[in-house]
């Protein structure tokens, strides 16, 4: 239903690309060779049990965790590091702040800041980190709450909100740095079910207006519904990958089948 | 705010309960034992010619004694700031990533924790035998300015240098306490908005470790009012010196000491009250309300007691309430 509304003819340019990323912390391997791509645009659903390495690997986007083998791409320029010739550059940590500036990132947890209050927590960034006016980012902020339905919750402090209403705060945060892409890991996971509906509200709209978004999940109403790509993830490698519709209607892997009958 | 549990008693309601209340006779016991303390305490206080209160009051009007009030309090709050802001230093040093900063902090607090105060005043105090001038200049090259020690380095400035330096390692320490109290989350948080460390650290990390800094900062700081004492061995005159120095100018010791107390009691009661405020300031988000202040408490209880208008959220009567005293119990509800 929503792909009417979507702009779906031509594939958007790869937003991320991802060629045989590993990832490990000490002995164990977490992420055992990755290889994928998302276009601009694009819901991407990451979806896997636990353990699979899916909320690794969306860290990994912006820098969150160094990779320890492979190359990872963000809108055509290197995640961490800088190519000349065939060496690589560690980037200083001026630069990696200044490209994370433009991925926003939810967090199962919502982090917000508790010392300050939902509107400041929007604020925050714009006004310290790109030195915007402070009545614009006011203005601007106000305007994401309303967009997010909580323009009345403005002066209150996370701890006076539900966790619902926190998680669209915490959206609302990271819309304000006008991103090109949105990482949400697990978003709704620490939602009690009855407020899981309103984040995934926000999070449709926003796809609906072209936000390109990576989105590790366990709702797989939302990544049939909104999705337009699916990966399923097991054991640090990518099992199986398709139209959201595919892949959860008709599994090609036994561990992807095992999986999903369990969730479903 | 509204309450939902005061909604008009419905039809079906049972009546309200009203039980004896449980009988403590353990504490009449102890209201009796307290009083006759404290009646002794008063006897002593005002019959024992050892007491001479008019002495007392004597030496709380010394000039000299007055003056040593200003030097402790200058030397309290510089060496206070000389300590926070070192601490803070020290303790993103020792969580740095560069093992070089880290291992200077450590070798900081090491050594300045590690010796005493008094040690460290007289090591200060005497700086001019290790160097007899300090300059400015290129390390084994030429100098372009410098000054004799003992010049450049006045009682007061060794005094301040060796409490200051001293409390550093000690803050040092809380500082880092309280940086790692923080959520991870947060700074993540913080990071992946495109802060720079610096930033987190300033906007996100300290304020929320503010909340676990300042109330053994408080302790510090009055602790410190207290240390001062100890410069009397590089002969600063402050309050307790300049008490000393009557008490054995004229034997009366217990009299000169209890005008000293009085002045010391007077001091941490203020800094106590300056700290209940401050914590309640960076308890903003913390609690989903803040507990009243002694003051509204107090006013909160008068407005309750006038006519019968049992809401408490009513406009306090003018009352003007005296603030209730530091105790600097936190207790208060914490919460439901």
């Amino acid at each position: 239903m929503t792909d009417l509304s979507k702009p779906q003819e031509a594939p958007g340019r790869p937003m991320v690309r991802a060629e045989g990323v590993h990832k490990s912390y000490g002995q164990v391997e977490v992420l055992k060779g990755i290889d994928l791509e998302v276009r601009q645009s694009e819901v991407f659903c990451l979806v896997g049990p636990s353990g699979s390495g899916k909320s690794t690997f969306l860290r990994c986007i912006n820098h969150l965790e160094k990779i320890n083998a492979g190359r990872l791409y963000v809108d055509g320029e290197l995640v961490g590091y800088r190519q000349k010739g065939d060496r690589l550059y560690e980037l200083r940590d001026r630069e990696v702040a200044l490209k994370r500036q433009d991925i926003g990132m939810v967090f199962q947890r919502f982090n917000l800041f508790p010392h300050m209050t939902a509107l400041e927590n929007v604020t925050e960034a714009p006004v310290q980190v790109k030195k915007e006016n402070r009545a614009a980012a006011r203005d601007r902020a106000m305007a994401l709450l309303e967009r997010v339905g909580l323009a009345d919750k403005a002066g209150n402090y996370p701890s006076q909100l539900s966790g619902g209403q926190q998680q669209r705060v915490a959206i609302a945060r990271a819309l304000a740095m006008q991103p090109k892409l949105m990482l949400f890991d697990e978003p709704t996971s620490a939602l009690d079910p009855e407020l899981v509906g309103e984040v995934l509200d926000v999070m449709r709209g926003l796809a609906e207006e072209g936000m390109t978004m990576i989105v590790v999940t366990h709702e797989m109403g939302f990544a049939r519904e909104v999705g337009d790509a699916l990966v399923f993830m097991d054991g640090g490698v990518v099992v199986e990958s398709g139209h959201p519709r595919e892949v959860l209607g008709n599994p090609q892997h036994e561990r992807t089948r095992a999986f999903l009958s369990k969730v479903l | 705010m509204e309450k939902t549990d005061q909604e008009p008693a419905s039809r079906g309601r049972p009546e309200a309960i009203k039980a004896v209340p449980v009988r403590h006779p353990g504490r009449w016991v102890t209201v009796a034992v307290v009083a006759v303390l404290g009646a002794m305490l008063l006897h002593v206080l005002f019959t024992n010619p050892a007491l001479d209160w008019d002495f007392v009051g004597a030496v709380l009007r010394d000039p000299t004694v007055v003056h040593g009030i200003w030097t402790t309090l200058e030397l309290t709050v510089l060496a206070m700031l000389m300590g926070v802001v070192g601490g803070v230093l020290l303790a993103v040093m020792r969580l740095s990533k560069n093992p070089v900063l880290s291992g200077a902090a450590w070798f900081y607090i090491w050594v300045f924790r590690g010796t005493p105060v008094l040690v460290q005043l007289v090591l200060w105090n005497n700086i001019g035998f290790l160097w007899k001038e300090i300059s400015l200049g290129v390390p084994f090259g030429p100098s372009f300015w410098s000054q004799e020690s003992n010049t450049l380095v006045p009682v007061f400035t060794a005094a301040l240098l060796g409490l200051g330096l001293n409390e550093a390692a000690y803050m040092a320490e809380i500082v880092r306490a309280g940086i790692q109290s923080v959520d991870e989350g947060q700074s993540e948080a913080a990071h992946a908005l495109g802060m720079s460390r610096a930033t987190a650290l300033r906007r996100i990390v300290l304020p929320q470790a503010m909340r676990v800094i300042i109330p053994p900062t408080g302790n510090e700081t009055i602790s410190m009012l207290k240390t001062t004492s100890l410069v009397q061995v590089i002969s600063l005159v402050e309050l307790f010196t300049a008490g000393h120095d009557i008490s054995t100018r004229t034997y009366k010791p217990i009299a000169a000491m209890i005008a000293v107390s009085i002045y010391y009691l007077l001091l941490t009661s203020i800094l106590t009250v300056g700290q209940y405020y401050l914590e309640r300031y960076y308890a903003r988000g913390a609690n989903r309300t803040l507990p009243p202040t002694p003051l509204q408490r107090v006013r909160a209880l008068f407005a309750g007691r006038a006519p019968a208008k049992p809401a408490a959220s009513a406009a306090p009567a003018g009352s003007a309430a005296t603030d209730g005293a530091p105790g600097g119990a936190p207790d208060g509800r914490k919460d439901a």
